[in-house]
């Protein structure tokens, strides 16, 4: 039997001291499976951000273990971190963050270029992912250029030209109107159906969190339920 | 990756070209007054060097005193006619001996009248200093022994005193001694030190000490050896004849000095590099302002670009590769200041050389020396500000705003 992708074991996190902590994540266990599409809801402070930061390798718990594939993290350094989120993870956020006055296929290339990948095969590996999110014929537009949702196609090819394990998306549809949410919804899905990349997704909304196979939900640091929706996410409109 | 480092640099360079000129202007100001001031020296110094040696090199210039810059020579025994005798009689393999005095004197001449240095010697002088005549005689050998009125002017005393007229034959008065003029000098120009060597009258030795200097010693002598005779040979010959006969004792150091162009040269030199020295000292101060503008700007630029440092740290940018991005830019900031400045500093030069009538000497080593100085005023600046960029916590960076 091989490992999860993802265990969190007895995961805690804290923040401050004496009167003032806050105890943001309490003695969590999870595990996620490779292929999962999870969901994760919870009201603000309920501790959701800060397990996708753990989990993302920004962050590290206070206690406990997180185990990626296998391997338990703690002691990792911030290089190890580094090299953990270059090689297995793609982030997608809520508000974008790309590179200004720098073109879409520039801003897909990036986490190619800190790999030290010759430019012909990142220009062509970005290009392929570019494909993938339908923006082919855009590369050659900056930022500013693009609308919010194609700006967050973009953001989605960054995340997956590296072939990752885990694409990790923070409010992905946070600041999209919902016509342009569900394209970028189908997308994700499309992309953990026919890919096999996990989906690990942080969201406020239901209709949003509908999309995914499993449900987890935060509360004062605490997961108070953790559900598999039987209903296919494609059927949700 | 280098390529694609220097690429970004740039790119965050050109974006806010106003603000990189203006951050670079204290590295461009230094590194130019540095190029200039080095510059402008090495013309004077070659220059000076260049009309000393046209002097020749066989020439020996005996003074009373330890000649140099900063040596008082006031206190040493001058020579005297015994001393020039006893050279010209025990030193061989020369080919004049030419006691010198010196000293200013008003010279008229008809109406005219002109402050000038008038010169008491030999016929031996005009051998040794290699002068041609431009009109007249030298000095007969009864007019080297005795005391008789003879001159021989300069060009430029003979243009102010006489205009077009021939002088030759005609009386002067100089300090109230009747002179006739029995010679004019071919025209010699400026000495290294920039004073008119033109500007000059030349009498007997005995007459400028008895009327002139009222004295009947000598302070000092030229010297100058025959062709193929080595310079150093003759000067240790004088130099031993002369502690002899100045009665100094073994392991005294020498109450005068003799020394040949190329040593009096470097006397010369050694004041302006001095000089060039305590200005580049001013240059490495506005170097160092230059350079904590830099750090300046590149602190503004990191907490500017915050955001975009989180995006690269969360997508797998190592803290050394953000920290190199960083250095780079800082690096290329200062390297273009560098060269900027190089370039101006050498247009400066080039401008002030002209003037000043001396050569180009653009040298290689300090050119290269400040483009090697200037990038490492980028490196030391830029480490600590692309070093508070590399350690950023990516979770804060990203929500910086």
């Amino acid at each position: 039997m091989t490992a999860p992708l993802i265990a969190f074991k007895q995961v805690s996190k804290v923040y401050g001291r004496g009167e003032a902590t806050i105890r943001a994540l309490d003695k969590i266990d999870l595990t996620i499976a490779q292929g999962e599409f999870v969901s994760i809801m919870g009201p603000s402070g309920s501790g959701k951000s800060t397990a996708m930061n753990i989990i993302g390798g920004l962050d590290l718990p206070s206690s406990g273990e997180y185990i990626f594939q296998g391997i338990p993290t703690s002691g990792f350094s911030r290089a190890q971190l580094t090299l953990l989120r270059r090689h297995m993870l793609g982030f997608v956020f809520q508000g974008f963050n790309l590179l200004a006055r720098t073109s879409a296929v520039e801003n897909v290339e990036l986490p190619l270029v800190y790999r030290g990948m010759s430019h012909a095969e990142r220009r062509g590996r970005a290009m392929a992912a570019l494909e993938q999110v339908g923006l082919r014929g855009r590369e050659g537009h900056t930022t500013q250029e693009l609308s919010g949702g194609q700006q967050q196609r973009v953001a989605i090819a960054r995340a997956i030209v590296t072939d990752p394990a885990v694409l990790l998306a923070d409010e992905p549809t946070g600041n999209l109107d919902t016509k342009t949410s569900i394209e970028i919804m189908d997308l994700i899905t499309r992309l953990n159906r026919e890919n096999g990349i996990t989906v690990i997704m942080v969201t406020h909304e239901e209709d949003i969190a509908a999309y995914a196979r499993r449900l987890l939900r935060f509360v004062d640091g605490h997961l108070v339920s953790d559900e598999t929706q039987v209903k296919e996410a494609s059927h949700v409109v | 990756m280098w390529f694609e480092t220097a690429k970004l640099a740039w790119r965050a360079i050109s974006r806010n070209m106003l603000r990189s000129f203006l951050t670079v202007l204290g590295v461009v100001i230094g590194v130019a007054a540095v190029i200039a001031m080095v510059t402008i020296g090495n013309g004077t110094t070659a220059k000076v060097r260049d009309e000393l040696s046209r002097l020749g090199t066989n020439t020996l210039f005996v003074r009373p005193g330890q000649w140099g810059p900063g040596r008082a020579s006031a206190e040493a025994k001058r020579f005297t006619d015994n001393d020039i005798t006893a050279i010209r009689d025990q030193v061989s393999g020369l080919r004049a001996v030419a006691p010198i005095n010196r000293g200013t004197a008003t010279v008229i001449a008809g109406g005219a009248n002109r402050s000038t240095s008038v010169i008491g010697t030999t016929s031996d002088y005009l051998i040794a200093q290699d002068w041609e005549l431009a009109l007249g005689r030298d000095f007969l050998p009864n007019e080297d022994r005795g005391s008789q009125a003879a001159c021989i002017i300069g060009e430029t005393t003979r243009r102010e005193l006489f205009g077009a007229a021939d002088p030759v034959g005609q009386s002067i008065r100089v300090s109230n001694v009747s002179c006739p003029v029995i010679g004019v000098l071919a025209v010699k120009g400026q000495s290294g030190m920039g004073d008119d060597q033109d500007d000059t009258v030349i009498m007997p030795l005995k007459l400028h000490q008895r009327r002139i200097g009222g004295t009947t010693t000598i302070s000092s002598i030229v010297l100058s050896a025959q062709d193929g005779v080595s310079t150093a040979k003759v000067q240790a010959d004088v130099e031993s004849l002369l502690r002899e006969r100045r009665r100094i004792a073994i392991g005294r150091d020498d109450d005068f000095s003799v020394n040949d162009m190329s040593q009096i040269a470097a006397a010369m030199t050694g004041t302006t590099m001095l000089l060039t020295g305590l200005l580049g000292a001013v240059a490495a101060v506005s170097l160092l302002v230059g350079g904590i503008g830099i750090m300046n700007i590149m602190l503004v630029s990191v907490t500017e670009r915050t955001r975009e440092i989180g995006i690269r740290l969360a997508i797998g940018a190592l803290e050394n590769q953000v920290l190199t991005q960083f250095l780079v830019e800082a690096v290329m900031l200062s390297i273009f200041g560098g060269v900027t400045g190089i370039i101006t500093g050498l247009a400066l030069a080039y401008g002030v050389v002209i003037f000043l009538e001396v050569p180009f000497v653009a040298s290689p080593t300090i050119i290269l020396l400040a483009f090697l100085f200037s990038a490492a005023i980028g490196m030391i600046f830029g480490y600590f500000p692309a070093r508070r960029a590399a350690q950023l916590n990516p979770i804060d960076a990203l929500r910086h705003e």
